[in-house]
């Protein structure tokens, strides 16, 4: 058997994972540095999903100095597929209570917009999950970015070399887009949360169901490039009922009774993890953002809300991230 | 005349009419990108009494095939190629001007393969990577090139090329062969598909309708398999209570190829309400597949 060069370079990355994850994170790989002096983060308690949420919402919003007047929004939730029973997806309930809100500060225009990434049926999934009854009587328009348009956008980081991807029309003219993900745990990269949400900006009709280009160079290494080049520019992270274990899909539903609202995905993540008892530093996508995208030091946050408690017993995770719940106990 | 036969007409009419000037079909009625999994179904779904739509639609096909033999997702995307390079081929199937554009791209995908085929990713899916349960040495066809195999394309590509080996003796048989071997790999343990993953973490994961549907097509001419029979009575069993048209579009093509009974299928598909504000072209199409399926069923090659 020949073995060339190509070989030896994939031989590389596939007989050591963890080294070929560590060697991309040595040098900066990024075009710009984005991360704000100083970011500010609100938790929220809300026990459950009620018609009360909007309420809530936005009080909460208001703790910020949001300029979303005559702003065309996009509304990014974690929509991926429907499992009876599972707590897979954003709440539909808080997605049309954060339309009402920014509406009601201003904002030109507010879609639902998301690209399934398991689901190909997407009518399917809006159907199952909710949101398409919900979503018509708030009169909010939704856009499928798995079928959306396409323009070729050069990436603002290079840590996947990928270098460039199509993207939906509608993320890329977006005025303002607010990340609205669930909170759970992710077996392969630890949590996913807001800046993982990301991956549902990526369109299936291009690369897939799953978006399995994403995975083959490096999901850590992906994340940072989306959020790189398309910018989080608020989040609204649902907590309310979060996943705990084997998540994206097949966690267990854990109760957290939170909303996370912060200017900075990063901070976000950060804070989020926290709640859940892991270790924000321990998950690679969120120590490298925090050189460049976002605050996830707890030193660089204004908290305007409710203090941030981990719980007495942090999320469960699969084994390869045991060592998340251990340093965070640390 | 009866209510499905004039809803395929309408629906049929609604997409010609959607058509694009360059021949092709976008994803959504609101864009002006035309796409090719769109523009090869509603091809195969106008037929030739849409001759004028149709002939326009083939030029558009034989305009924009890449020099390698494949096709591009939509018009404007990178030359590499991609998994509707199969749909492009059935969508082409009874041109006989488009022969060997045809030839082409059937050749083009004997080369395109998952990505888990070299051995050294076969070695590590083997050893260090071992939480999603497949067997990297049954392969098929990836999305894109450099990914590994899915569902979704694997059954596409094994249509098309059943088409051609249909034909005679062809060195794509042995493609087919592995392509079903790698499909009943990928199955989920109480049957159905989903994109491509039956067991990770231990844990059996959830088949969808679509893709079930999709790979039941690819196993027509192979009913008797265990997994087939489970996965067709699976799709029987969830066929009617699925709100949404494209899902049930494909369920009615695949348990029609099975030989189960659709009409009651067909009748609520033909009935849904707010067909015509359908934004998906590539749903409208699959509906008329669906309403007129017999018809659908020789052109994808798979007649019940």
């Amino acid at each position: 058997m020949r073995i060339n060069r190509r070989d030896l370079l994939i031989g590389a990355a596939a007989v050591a994972p963890g080294a070929s994850v560590s060697l991309a994170f040595l040098a900066p790989r990024y075009h710009e540095v984005r991360r704000p002096p100083r970011s500010r983060v609100a938790v929220l308690h809300v026990e459950n999903y009620s018609q009360r949420i909007a309420e809530i919402l936005l009080a909460g919003l208001q703790l910020f100095p949001l300029n979303v007047a005559g702003k065309s929004l996009l509304l990014k939730p974690n929509l991926v597929d429907y499992l009876a029973g599972s707590a897979i997806n954003t709440n539909p309930l808080l997605v049309a209570a954060a339309a009402e809100c920014f509406r009601r500060l201003g904002a030109k225009q507010v879609i639902v917009a998301e690209g399934p990434g398991h689901q190909r049926d997407t009518e399917l999934v809006l159907s199952e999950s909710g949101y398409g009854p919900i979503l018509r009587e708030s009169g909010i328009r939704f856009m499928d970015l798995n079928r959306d348009e396409l323009i070729q956008v050069d990436l603002r980081a290079n840590y996947s070399g990928l270098k460039r991807l199509w993207l939906p029309k509608t993320v890329v003219e977006a005025d303002f887009l607010v990340s609205m993900p669930k909170v759970k745990t992710h077996h392969w990269s630890g949590v996913t949360l807001s800046m993982k949400n990301m991956f549902g900006i990526v369109p299936g009709s291009r690369y897939g169901w799953p978006k399995n280009i994403l995975h083959w160079n490096g999901i850590q290494q992906s994340i940072l490039d989306v959020c790189a080049t398309v910018p989080i520019n608020f989040v609204i992270a649902d907590a309310i009922m979060a996943m705990e274990g084997n998540g994206p899909l097949n966690g267990t539903p854990r109760p957290l009774g939170r909303i996370v609202l912060a200017d900075d995905p990063v901070a976000a993540d950060a804070t989020c993890a926290r709640l859940m008892g892991l270790e924000p530093d321990g998950i690679v996508h969120i120590r490298e953002a925090s050189k460049f995208l976002g605050n996830s030091s707890s030193t660089l946050v204004d908290f305007v809300g409710e203090a941030v408690r981990s719980p007495a017993e942090p999320f469960r995770v699969v084994p390869e991230f045991e060592f998340l719940r251990q340093r965070a106990r640390a | 005349m009866t209510t499905s036969d004039a809803s395929v007409e309408d629906l049929r009419l609604l997409l010609a009419q959607k058509q694009l000037p360059s021949g092709g079909w976008a994803a959504l009625s609101s864009s002006s990108q035309p796409a090719l999994e769109p523009t090869a179904l509603t091809c195969i779904a106008l037929g030739p009494e849409f001759q004028r739509a149709h002939d326009r639609a083939t030029q558009f096909l034989l305009g924009i095939q890449n020099s390698n033999g494949s096709w591009p997702v939509f018009l404007g995307d990178s030359p590499e190629g991609s998994w509707v390079t199969s749909l492009a081929c059935i969508a082409l199937h009874d041109k006989i001007e488009a022969i060997p554009e045809q030839l082409k791209g059937l050749r083009w995908l004997m080369d395109f393969a998952g990505a888990e085929t070299h051995w050294l990713w076969k070695w590590k899916f083997r050893t260090t990577d071992r939480h999603v349960r497949f067997d990297p040495d049954k392969f098929g066809w990836p999305w894109v090139p450099h990914t590994n195999s899915w569902v979704v394309p694997t059954a596409f590509a094994i249509l098309a090329l059943n088409q051609r080996c249909a034909c005679g003796p062809d060195a794509g048989s042995s493609r087919v062969e592995l392509g079903i071997a790698m499909l009943l790999d990928r199955a989920c343990p109480g049957g159905g598909w989903n994109a491509g993953n039956g067991v990770v973490y231990d844990v059996a994961l959830a088949p969808h309708p679509d893709d079930t549907a999709i790979a039941l097509l690819a196993f027509a001419r192979r009913r008797h398999e265990p997994t087939v029979e489970m996965s067709v009575d699976w799709l029987e069993r969830v066929a009617p209570t699925l709100a949404a048209p494209w899902s049930l579009a494909w369920s009615i093509l695949a348990l029609a190829a099975h030989d189960r009974p659709v009409e009651f299928l067909v009748n609520s598909l033909s009935s849904f309400p707010g067909l015509k504000q359908i934004e998906d072209n590539s749903t409208l199409a699959a509906m008329c597949l669906a309403l007129d399926y017999q018809r659908a069923l020789d052109a994808f090659g798979v007649t019940a």
